[in-house]
């Protein structure tokens, strides 16, 4: 079945729809920077995962809910043949339901597409692809501990396009501390002459328990500059732009008419099942986390145990916090009209002062009923949040 | 015991010299300490004085001797400070003895403290023992410092002691010769009660504990006693002697130094230099007091938790105490909050008294930028005093300000004249006496500024003279200057805590230091912050905090927004640990470091 994708906004929405989550919590390499929760050499267990899996989202309650953008991350969801991935997704379909234009992502590794794979994921119902490319810079590649050549990255997204795929998202990482600016530039230009419709890049961060976190504590390589990572920022604001890409997010860029619904979905604090090892989840002011490692929730879903393993009942005031604090990345910002229907006015009504402050600060714009950052001060957004949280 | 076989007196010196150490000998050769219980300065007893070496506050000991010719003779030890800050042990001190012991290190020779010291027993009318101590080190000269010291005080080189201090070499003769040479307390007997309250100290079980010397008369336990200056009414609860610890005795005699509990809990009632006298009172004169300690110094202390401002008082309150010379007042900051304005002797005795709140009191404190006090003369006539750099009034209303001025005495190799003098003039000093010691060695005396020495002067010193020169000062009174207060504004406000006054002609250096200071110490914000110094409105230096361009915007995977929100909130948490300034976030730390002061410019 091929289902057309529907309208997408690109703005905060007082109802982002509903949205599903699953997480494949497996890698071939790890990269050195990674701290997602993901696993290599666990091949034995990928097709006892996938049934799990469909066996959980059997159990799951949408609460009458029909899904209106699904996403399949990781790890590295295209590890799974696509049959794998397709019978999740027919599960998904079967349990929740789709909405007539749902957007279906999947997060795929240069590495493990191929054309025909590609067909097959367009023919499961897939509608969205989103890459990781990070660099097209061998030696920064090399550095980040991933295997894959520019021109394989490159490849995966032509593949993506001939198969069909309307949607292509490619990843981009930039301010490694082995990148230059050319380097950047390259992988800029080199993504927009591949053409995708949404590009997302984020600033290289150093998580704790990372290989290369022990690299840059212990001094073998040189820790990232924040400096010169906000001129990577402004060099790709700059490029893309030119190439007609909207920045609708702090890191997400994407042609008129391609932002990403099930983004945009997180960012307007929307709900969504989270489904799979170390999926997070959310529904009406619940977070709940699901047990992380994919051989416990195996196990779990085969004693018939449930797989969540924490949550948190958000208050009122925690809960519009958050949604601000997720809202104010959205380069629309929030819309307070609605934002005050969604969460009372008393969380806005007590910041009045700071809010007046910032504003008055030129580090937030008020119009017409629109509240969003400056474009200033995109990049410092969580001093701007730690003031208003 | 007998009059006639007492005798009282008091080691003085320059800080250092050996006092402390020259009482453990007497200590010991008087067997008041056995070997065993012996400890080096057995008399500094608090933690501080053990740490750094020091004495802080004078020790009163009784020792029984009994000399070549059998008899028995009351010792009564007073071993006293000898730095600068806590001169004004030294001085009450003097007033419950005949004589002193006039300590002179042998590698030294003179140095300021021992003049200082030497004059306020010459004024007292006291016998002085000159003693050169440290004879066994290599370095000694004695010969050459015995002269030094026989032209200064009119004796004869002979009459110099030469012992160690260490070794105990020399000490028994110079017992004798205290026996010998110190004249016996020339208090009546017969007259009715006067003793002289020369030290107090408040102990939490009994009250305040009252050091007394017994001028005449005698004072019997459970006698009911008057204080004649507070005028009030108690009774000796207890009586006793220092030998070394408390041991109490029934009676008192003339000239004999004890310690008088009388379950008095308020110390401001038993006021050192009062006079205890019997009750009914008698018509009796009192005895001559002492000034109170004047606080020379002050600053701000500001708990880093603003809830622990009620502790902070408590403590304070307990710590006066036991301290007389430390005066403080509440006040608040715009920049630190509630804490109090309080006043020191000296820089060491500041260090001191922060060390034991944070010590004693588990505190954790901000002491603000220290200050000399100021006065103001108004255009209306009116006459401010000012402690506070923030608080000096506007400046279209001030006629006139007044700042302290000492008379400072620097003595050093006479080769180094040149370098103490010129940095003596470069700190506005104007030079009254100067004095040789000796062909090689010179007392100089200037009248300058307090503000211009209590910082890093006596670390210059120092160093413009290999260590030689040494320093002491006395306040000489208020006199007019040209003085400007430098305000230092983060993104146009101004930081009360940072406020400073200063001579007209130093003004761009401070306000130089201070904003380059401050740029390496606050962290970028996301705007840039302009530093400014400014005398009124005119910005005499400017730094600039380059804007932080960005901060973490990690990906948000796997929906996983409580782990965003928790570190954002943990972020802000560490925030609210900072001071806001209008929009500037600024860490307690760089209000500690800003305000600083180097602790060894303390050591004069
Ligand atoms: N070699 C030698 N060292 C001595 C002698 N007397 C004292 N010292 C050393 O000099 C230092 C200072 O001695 P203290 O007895 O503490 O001096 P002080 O005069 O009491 O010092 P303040 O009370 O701080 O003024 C210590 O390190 C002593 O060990 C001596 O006769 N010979
Ligand atoms: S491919 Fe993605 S999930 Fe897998 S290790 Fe690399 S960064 Fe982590
Ligand atoms: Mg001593």
């Amino acid at each position: 079945m091929i289902t057309q994708v529907g309208d997408r906004t690109s703005r905060w929405t007082a109802d982002p729809g509903f949205g599903v989550y699953l997480h494949i919590p497996f890698c071939r390499h790890r990269c050195h920077y990674c701290d997602f929760n993901t696993y290599e050499g666990q091949e034995g267990l990928h097709l006892a995962y996938v049934d799990a899996l469909i066996t959980d989202i059997g159990n799951c309650d949408p609460g009458g809910r029909r899904a209106t953008s699904i996403f399949f991350g990781g790890g590295t969801p295209t590890l799974l043949p696509a049959s794998g991935l397709a019978r999740i997704l027919r599960a998904v379909a079967h349990n929740v339901g789709l909405d007539p234009g749902a957007e279906v992502t999947v997060e795929a590794n240069p590495e493990t597409v191929d054309e025909a794979k590609f067909d097959a994921l367009l023919e499961a119902g897939f509608n969205r692809v989103s890459i990781g490319i990070q660099s097209l810079v061998p030696e920064v590649l090399t550095r980040l501990g991933r295997t894959h050549s520019p021109e394989r990255a490159l490849e995966a997204v032509g593949a993506a396009r001939r198969a069909g795929f309307e949607e292509v998202n490619a990843d981009l990482m930039y301010g490694s501390p082995w990148e230059s600016t050319s380097d950047w530039m390259t992988s800029l230009e080199g993504v927009v002459a591949a053409g995708p419709d949404h590009i997302s890049a984020y600033a290289l961060t150093v998580e704790e328990g990372t290989p290369l976190h022990t690299l840059v504590a212990s001094g073998r390589a040189p820790d990232v500059d924040p400096d010169i990572q906000a001129e990577r920022h402004e060099l790709a604001s700059e490029v893309l732009s030119a190439a007609a890409y909207e920045r609708y997010e702090v890191s997400n860029w994407a042609l008129p008419g391609h932002a990403s619904r099930h983004n945009v979905l997180y960012w307007s604090a929307g709900d969504y099942l989270g489904l799979g090892a170390g999926a997070h989840g959310h529904r009406s002011g619940r977070r709940y986390w699901n047990e992380k490692l994919p051989r416990e929730f195996v196990s779990r879903v085969s004693a018939q145990r449930s797989t969540e393993s924490g949550s948190e009942l958000l208050d009122a005031g925690t809960r519009a916090g958050e949604a601000m604090m997720l809202g104010l990345r959205l380069a629309s910002g929030v819309q307070l009209d609605e934002f005050t229907r969604r969460y009372g006015p008393e969380w806005l009504d007590g910041r009045a002062a700071v809010l007046a402050q910032l504003e008055a600060g030129g580090f937030l714009e008020r119009s017409e009923g629109w509240l969003r950052l400056s474009a200033g001060s995109t990049l410092v957004a969580n001093d701007v949040l730690c003031r208003l949280l | 015991m007998d009059q006639a076989q007492q005798r009282s007196f008091a080691v003085i010196s320059h800080v250092d010299h050996g006092k402390s150490t020259l009482s453990d000998r007497l200590l010991q050769i008087t067997g008041t300490v056995s070997d065993r219980d012996m400890r080096e300065q057995f008399l500094d007893r608090m933690d501080l004085e053990r740490e750094r070496g020091i004495t802080i506050k004078a020790a009163a000991v009784r020792m029984t001797y009994t000399a070549a010719d059998k008899t028995t003779y009351q010792l009564n030890l007073i071993d006293t400070p000898g730095h600068v800050d806590f001169g004004y042990e030294v001085s009450r001190s003097l007033a419950a003895c005949e004589g002193v012991l006039l300590l002179v290190d042998a590698a030294q020779g003179i140095q300021a403290q021992t003049l200082t010291n030497l004059y306020l027993a010459v004024d007292a009318n006291l016998e002085v023992i000159p003693v050169l101590n440290k004879i066994d080190l290599p370095a000694a000269q004695p010969e050459k410092y015995a002269a030094e010291i026989a032209s200064l005080i009119g004796c004869d080189v002979a009459d110099i002691f030469q012992i160690s201090a260490k070794t105990g070499q020399g000490v028994p003769e110079l017992l004798d010769a205290i026996v010998e040479r110190i004249p016996p307390p020339a208090g009546d007997p017969d007259a009715p009660l006067r003793a002289l309250v020369f030290d107090s100290v408040y102990d939490v079980y009994r009250g305040v504990v009252a050091y007394i010397r017994v001028v005449d008369g005698s004072l019997k336990a459970r006698a009911p006693v008057r204080f004649m200056v507070a005028g009030h009414d108690a009774e000796a609860d207890e009586i006793g002697i220092m030998a070394p610890d408390s041991t109490p005795v029934v009676e008192l005699f003339t000239g004999e130094v004890g310690y008088l509990i009388s379950g008095i809990k308020d110390v401001s009632l038993v006021k050192v230099g009062d006079t205890v006298t019997p009750r009914p009172a008698p018509d009796v004169e009192a005895l001559a007091g002492y000034r109170e300690p004047k606080p020379m110094v002050f600053a701000g202390i500001y708990p880093i938790n603003g809830d622990d401002f009620p502790l902070l008082r408590d403590a304070l309150d307990k710590l006066k105490l036991n301290d007389g010379a430390l005066v403080y007042e509440p006040e608040s900051s715009g920049a630190l909050g509630f804490g109090f304005r309080c006043g020191f002797l000296g820089l060491l005795h500041m260090e001191i008294v922060r060390e034991r709140l944070e010590r004693e009191f588990d505190l954790e404190l901000i002491v603000s930028a220290p200050s000399v006090g100021y006065e103001v003369q108004l255009d209306d006539r009116k006459k401010e005093i000012v402690r506070n750099p923030s608080e000096m009034p506007d400046r279209s209303r001030i006629e006139e300000i007044y700042e302290p001025y000492v008379s400072v005495m620097v003595v050093t190799p006479s080769e180094y004249t040149g370098p103490v003098i010129q940095m003596c003039q470069d700190r506005r000093g104007e030079l009254k006496e100067m004095h040789y010691l000796s062909p090689e060695r010179v007392e100089i005396r200037y009248h300058m500024p307090l503000g211009e020495i209590i910082f890093d002067f006596f670390d210059q010193l120092k160093s413009a003279t290999k260590g030689f020169a040494s320093l002491d000062y006395e306040p000489v009174g208020m006199y007019a200057s040209d003085l400007v207060k430098v305000d230092v504004l983060l993104n146009s406000q101004p930081v009360d805590a940072f406020s400073t006054i200063v001579h007209r002609n130093k003004a761009y250096d401070y306000g130089k230091a201070m904003t380059e200071r401050l740029r390496k110490l606050i962290p970028r914000q996301m705007f840039d912050v302009p530093i400014q110094a400014a005398i009124g409105s005119r910005v005499i230096a400017r730094e600039t905090v380059k804007a932080k361009r960005k901060d973490v915007l990690a990906k948000c995977y796997g929906g996983d927004v409580s782990r965003k929100r928790k570190l954002l909130e943990r972020q802000k948490e560490g925030k609210r640990r900072m001071k806001q300034i209008g929009l500037v976030e600024v860490p307690q730390s760089a209000f500690i470091e800003a305000l600083r002061v180097d602790s060894d410019s303390t050591s004069a």
